[in-house]
C-alpha cells in the first residue's frame, strides 16, 4: 500500500492549507499510536499527547470561562465559556458575577460535545476552548462544553448520560434563562461524535418534554454495517480509514454489539421512530472529502422522513477538521451558517 | 441584573483555582481594560474583528516565525518550517505502515510503540523521536534481573519522626523500582535536544515576569451559604487592603459565624483564613506571629505535618516521584553521582531513588547525597540524623553512599565551594569517574523570593557547581502578587481547591481515624501556608509561590534551559494516583515539557527539570 499511500498524502495536501494539514495529520498519527488491536487505548498517552488549556475568567477577547463540577461522583466536569460580565473597571470578574445573565435579550445556550470519536480529547482541550469561544463570539451565546465519559474505558451510554445531566442541570440555573417568558433556550450542538450525542441527548430532551431550540451537527460519527458508497471511495484518503472508525465504534458500542446499534445506525433497522416527538431543527454540516458523508446525508433524510426540520449544508471540497483552524471559507462560511441558524431559532 | 442562584445539589461548596496559559495563547490585557469599561452588550469580542484579525495571522508568519495559528492550539511550528514538518510526518506515516506489515498489522509488536515522547507541542521534535525509535535496532535483550532480593521489593517506609528505624516490610503501595523506568538509555535520548524549539527563546531577556497568568475557578456546585462566605472573605480583604481595618475587623466576626453554618472543606478554608485576616488586622505590627518568622522554621512539629502531607495526598509523591525520574535519566550511565537536596527534612525522597538506583542495569553508581536543612532551634541534629537512617538503607541495598548535611538560615549563604567540595573521609580525592551532579528544590526557590538577589545568588551557585540536571516542584500559583487582594483571592482558589481533594481522598491502607488524622494533619500543613500569605509582609512572607510560567522565565533568564520531562514519568505518575481513593479527580498535565498534579482541571503542583543552557549533552560515560 506504500505507493498508495503517497498518493493519499498528496491529494489531502491539496485539499487543505499547509498548517491544516500537519495539525490533522499530527492527530491521525498520535491517534494511531494510541488504538491498540485488542481493543484498549493508550489512555495515559493520550492524556500526555492532548493540548491543554486552563479555563480563565480574565477576558480574552471579552470572554471568560470557568469549570463547574455538575457531577462529583462520576467526576463530571464542564466548561462554562460566556461573554465577560460587566464589573466594576479593573476588578477582577468574582463568582457572582459569573452567574449574571450576558444580556437583557434573549440569549442562546449552546451545549457542545466535542469530537474525538467517543475516546479523544476533552472540554479542556485546546481544540475545543479555541473552538467554543468562537462561538460565544458568533451567536452572543452561552457555551457550555460537557467533558463526557469517553470510550472504551466508558462504552455506551456513559456519553449520552452525561449530556444529559449537563441539560439538566442547565434547565435548573436561573441565570441561563432569558426573554420574556423566562426560558432556557438551548442549542445542543457537537462535532464528531459529538454530533452524534447531541443527536440521542435531543432524542431524549424529546421524550422528557425539554425544548430545545436547535441540533447543530458538525461532521457528526454516525455509521452501520454496510459499507457506503463515500466510505470506499474516500477510505485512506483525507485523514480517516475505515479500519478507524471500525475500532472506535468497537470501543463505543457494547460488546457483542454490531454498528446497526441505534447508537450508531439511529435510522437504521434497530432504530427509534421520531414521528411526531417535537424532535428540534436541525443543522447538518457535511463535508464532501468525509468518508463517513453517506451516513450523514442519511441521518438527515431519516430526520425528514420522520418529518423534522433539516438544513444540510455540504460543503464539497471539505476534509474532516476544517472548523478547527479559521483559514479557508469552509470555515467562515460554515460559521456564518451556524450563526443564521441560532439566530434564526432563538 | 443579579439573579439569585438557587441551591442546586447537595455538595455545599465553591472551590476556586489558578492557572497558566499554555504558552502560545494570547493574553490581551489591553482588550480586557476596554471590555470592563464597557457597559452591557459590548462585553463580548466582536466576532467580525477577530476573525479579520485571524485572517490577518493566517497569511503572514510572527516575529519569532511560529504559525499563530498552530500556537493558539498548543502547537509550536516554525512556519519556514511547516512543509519540512509535513514532510517527516509522511515519513513517520509510511515508517509506520511498513513496521505494521512487517510485523503482520500487529503495530504494537515493535519496541518503538514503547517510546518515551517529550514535549508534543514540538511536533518536529516529537516526530523526529519517534521517527529514530522506529528506525532504531530492537535494544539488545536485558541482562538478567538480579535474584529477587525479597528485600528489594518492598516500599520503605519512613518511620514518622521520633521512633529510630527504618521498618523494612510489605505494603500494598507501589514498589517504586518497579514503577521507575531502568531500562538501558537508547541513543535517541540525545534527539531531546536536536533542533529544539527552545522555550527560553520565548523569554526576551529584558521582560521581568508579569502577572499574566490564567484566573482559573472551577466551581465544585454551590450553596447560597458557601457564596455568601467567599463574598464576606473578600469584602475583608478589600477592606484590609484600603487600610480599613475596622471595616475590616466587623467582617472577620460574621466570617466565623458564616462559616460555621458551611460544611466539609469551605469551613476549614474560611477557617484559616478567617484567623490569618484577624491576625493580620489586629496586630499589624506584629513582629513574630505564628510561623509568620524565619524563613525556615523547621522544628519537629513542621516535619510531623509535612510528612502527614506526604502520606495523605498524592502532591509531594508527585513531585519526589517526578523530579526522581528525572534524576534517574539524567544519572544513566553514570558511575558517581550526587545529589544536593535544597531541603532535606526527613529525606522523604531518596529512599526511593537510592532503590531505583541499586536495581537499575549495570548495578548502582557510588551515591552521594548533601542534604540541606535550616538550624534547629534545640540544637537537634536532625540533619544527621536523617543522614544516618538513608546509610543504613543504603547498605542493606548494597549502595555505596555518603552523606554530608549543611545547615544554612538561607540557600543564598551556599557557596559553589561547599557543594562541591573535596572530600574528606579518606577516599582518594583524584577520582577517575567525573561525578555528575543533580540539584534538587522542593517547595524552596519561593522563599528566596523574600529576599532581593536571593534567588538570582542561588541560581548562579547552582550554575557554579555545573549540574546535570536542576529538578524544581513548586506550586502552580501566583501568591506573590503587587497588591495584597491579588494574593488573596490566589490563595482563597488555591487552597479551596487543594481542600476540596482532601476530603475523601485516601491513601490506603488507613482506617477511617487514621485518614482523618492524616487529612487534619494536612490541613494544618496548608493552613500555615495560608497565614504566612495572609498575614506577613516583608522578609517575613515566605510563601512566595510563582506559576510555571514565572518560574520558567527566572530559571530561563538565568542561563537555564528546560529539559522535558516525558511520557513514562506522566505514566507511571498517573498509575500512582490510582492508589488514592477518588483518585479520577486527580489529573496530571504535561505543559511544555513540565508535568503538573492537579485536582480536576486546576494544577496544583509542578514539577519541571533544568540544566545550563548550551551545555551538551555528555555521552553517557561507559556503564
Amino acid at each position: 500500500m506504500a505507493g498508495g499511500n503517497e498518493i493519499n498524502a498528496n491529494e489531502s495536501k491539496m485539499a487543505v492549507p499547509l498548517n491544516t494539514w500537519v495539525l490533522i495529520s499530527n492527530f491521525k498519527l498520535a491517534y494511531n499510536l494510541l488504538r491498540r488491536p485488542d481493543g484498549t487505548f493508550d489512555r495515559h498517552l493520550a492524556e500526555f499527547l492532548d493540548r491543554k488549556v486552563p479555563a480563565n475568567v480574565t477576558p480574552v477577547n471579552g470572554i471568560i470561562s470557568f469549570d463547574v463540577l455538575i457531577d462529583r461522583p462520576n467526576n463530571l466536569v464542564a466548561r462554562i465559556y460566556r461573554p465577560a460580565p460587566a464589573t466594576a473597571a479593573g476588578s477582577i470578574p468574582i463568582f457572582t458575577d459569573l452567574y449574571q445573565p450576558p444580556s437583557y435579550d434573549t440569549f442562546p445556550v449552546i451545549i457542545f460535545f466535542h469530537g474525538g470519536s467517543f475516546a479523544h480529547s476533552s472540554s479542556n482541550s485546546a481544540i475545543y476552548d479555541s473552538l467554543c469561544r468562537r462561538f460565544v463570539s458568533l451567536c452572543d451565546a452561552v457555551v457550555i462544553s460537557v467533558n463526557y465519559r469517553r470510550a472504551p474505558e466508558y462504552k455506551y451510554p456513559c456519553a449520552y448520560d452525561d449530556g444529559w445531566a449537563v441539560l439538566k442541570w442547565a434547565s435548573a440555573e436561573p441565570w441561563l434563562r432569558s426573554g420574556k417568558e423566562g426560558k432556557l433556550r438551548v442549542f445542543l450542538a457537537g462535532d464528531s461524535s459529538g454530533g452524534n450525542i447531541a443527536h440521542h441527548v435531543a432524542v431524549r430532551a424529546a421524550e422528557s418534554g425539554i425544548e430545545i431550540a436547535g441540533n447543530i451537527l458538525l461532521n457528526s460519527m454516525f455509521g452501520g454495517n454496510r459499507r457506503t458508497e463515500s466510505e470506499q471511495r474516500l477510505d485512506g484518503k483525507y485523514f480517516v480509514t475505515i479500519q478507524d472508525r471500525d475500532w472506535y465504534w468497537k470501543a463505543f458500542l457494547p460488546e457483542g454489539a454490531d454498528r446497526d446499534h441505534p447508537a450508531c445506525n439511529p435510522f437504521g433497522p434497530n432504530g427509534v421512530r421520531l414521528e411526531g416527538l417535537p424532535f428540534p431543527k436541525s443543522l447538518v454540516i457535511v463535508a464532501g472529502l468525509d468518508l463517513v458523508q453517506d451516513w450523514q446525508l442519511a441521518y438527515a433524510e431519516g430526520l425528514k422522513t420522520a418529518g423534522h426540520f433539516v438544513k444540510v449544508v455540504y460543503r464539497e471540497q471539505a476534509t474532516i477538521g476544517f472548523y478547527l483552524l479559521p483559514n479557508t471559507n469552509h470555515f467562515y462560511e460554515v460559521m456564518e451558517e451556524i450563526k443564521e441558524f441560532v439566530r434564526f431559532n432563538l | 441584573m443579579f439573579t439569585q442562584i438557587r441551591v442546586c445539589s447537595a455538595y455545599p461548596f465553591v472551590i476556586f483555582g489558578f492557572s497558566v496559559p499554555l504558552s502560545g495563547v494570547p493574553q490581551e490585557e489591553k482588550e480586557m481594560k476596554r471590555d470592563h469599561q464597557d457597559a452591557g452588550g459590548g462585553g463580548r469580542g466582536d466576532w467580525y474583528a477577530v476573525a479579520e484579525q485571524e485572517k490577518g495571522k493566517a497569511s503572514m508568519g510572527t516575529d519569532d516565525g511560529v504559525d499563530e495559528l498552530l500556537a493558539a492550539l498548543g502547537y509550536k511550528v516554525r512556519s519556514s518550517d511547516m512543509a519540512d514538518v509535513a514532510q517527516k510526518l509522511e515519513q513517520l506515516e509510511m515508517a509506520m505502515e511498513s513496521s505494521a506489515a512487517a510485523n503482520d498489522d500487529v503495530l504494537f509488536a515493535h519496541p518503538a510503540f514503547d517510546s518515551v515522547h517529550y514535549n508534543p507541542s514540538d511536533i518536529s521534535a516529537w516526530v523526529d523521536n519517534i521517527l529514530s525509535e522506529l528506525n532504531a535496532p530492537p535494544p539488545l535483550p536485558q541482562q538478567p534481573p538480579p535474584p529477587p532480593a525479597a528485600s528489594l521489593r518492598h516500599q520503605f517506609d519512613l518511620s514518622p519522626a521520633g521512633t529510630e528505624q527504618y521498618s523494612i516490610g510489605t505494603v500494598d503501595h507501589y514498589s517504586p523500582a518497579d514503577v521507575y523506568e531502568l531500562k538501558p538509555q537508547s541513543s535517541t535520548a540525545s534527539l531531546r535536544d536536536r533542533k529544539r524549539l527552545k522555550v527560553c527563546s520565548a523569554f526576551p531577556s529584558s521582560s521581568t515576569p508579569t502577572d499574566v497568568a490564567a484566573q482559573q475557578v472551577v466551581v465544585v456546585d454551590s450553596q447560597e451559604a458557601g457564596i455568601r462566605l467567599v463574598h464576606a472573605l473578600m469584602a475583608c480583604a478589600e477592606a484590609v487592603q484600603k487600610d480599613n481595618l475596622k471595616a475590616a475587623g466587623a467582617i472577620v466576626k460574621q466570617i466565623s459565624v458564616l462559616a460555621a453554618s458551611q460544611g466539609g472543606a469551605m469551613r476549614k478554608v474560611a477557617g484559616y483564613f478567617a484567623e490569618a485576616l484577624a491576625h493580620r488586622i489586629y496586630r499589624p505590627q506584629s513582629p513574630r506571629g505564628v510561623s509568620c518568622s524565619s524563613t525556615h522554621e523547621s522544628t519537629a512539629f513542621d516535619d510531623m505535618l509535612h510528612q502527614h502531607f506526604y502520606e495523605s495526598c498524592p502532591y509531594l509523591k508527585f513531585g519526589h516521584f517526578t523530579a526522581n525520574q528525572a534524576i534517574l535519566e539524567a544519572f544513566a550511565g553514570c558511575r558517581r553521582v550526587h545529589v544536593v537536596d535544597f531541603g532535606m527534612r526527613q529525606g522523604l525522597q531518596w529512599p526511593a531513588l537510592l532503590q531505583a538506583l541499586a536495581l537499575r542495569p549495570g548495578g548502582p553508581p557510588s551515591f552521594r547525597l548533601t542534604g540541606i536543612g535550616p538550624p534547629q532551634p534545640d540544637n537537634s541534629d536532625s540533619l544527621q540524623e536523617v543522614g544516618w537512617k538513608l546509610a543504613q538503607l543504603a547498605e542493606t541495598i548494597r549502595v555505596d553512599f555518603r552523606y554530608r548535611g549543611f545547615v544554612a538560615t538561607s540557600l543564598a549563604d551556599l557557596e559553589p565551594y561547599l557543594l562541591l567540595g573535596a572530600e574528606t573521609d579518606g577516599r582518594g580525592v583524584e577520582d577517575d569517574e567525573p561525578e555528575v551532579v543533580a540539584v534538587n528544590s522542593v517547595f524552596e526557590l519561593h522563599r528566596l523570593l523574600a529576599r532581593s538577589g536571593a534567588l538570582e545568588k542561588v541560581l548562579g551557585t547552582i550554575l557554579a557547581v555545573r549540574p546535570r540536571i536542576v529538578t524544581v516542584v513548586e506550586q502552580e500559583a501566583n501568591h506573590n502578587g503587587r497588591t495584597f487582594l491579588d494574593r488573596f483571592t490566589e490563595a482563597l482558589h488555591y487552597y479551596s481547591t487543594m481542600f476540596d481533594s482532601l476530603e475523601g481522598s485516601t491513601s490506603p491502607p488507613s482506617s477511617p481515624e487514621a485518614r482523618r488524622h492524616g487529612q487534619a494533619m494536612s490541613e494544618m500543613y496548608l493552613g500555615r501556608q495560608i497565614y504566612n500569605v495572609v498575614a506577613c509582609e516583608g522578609a517575613e512572607r515566605t510563601e512566595r509561590h510563582e506559576a510555571l510560567a514565572q518560574w520558567r522565565a527566572r530559571m530561563c533568564r538565568a542561563g537555564f534551559e528546560s529539559v522535558p520531562i516525558g511520557s513514562n514519568a506522566f505514566k507511571q505518575a498517573s498509575m500512582l494516583l490510582a492508589l488514592f481513593d477518588g483518585g479520577e479527580g486527580f489529573r496530571v498535565e504535561e505543559n511544555d515539557g513540565c508535568l503538573s498534579l492537579g485536582w480536576h482541571t486546576r494544577p496544583l503542583i509542578a514539577t519541571s527539570a533544568w540544566r545550563a543552557a548550551g551545555d551538551p549533552l555528555r555521552t553517557s560515560a561507559s556503564s
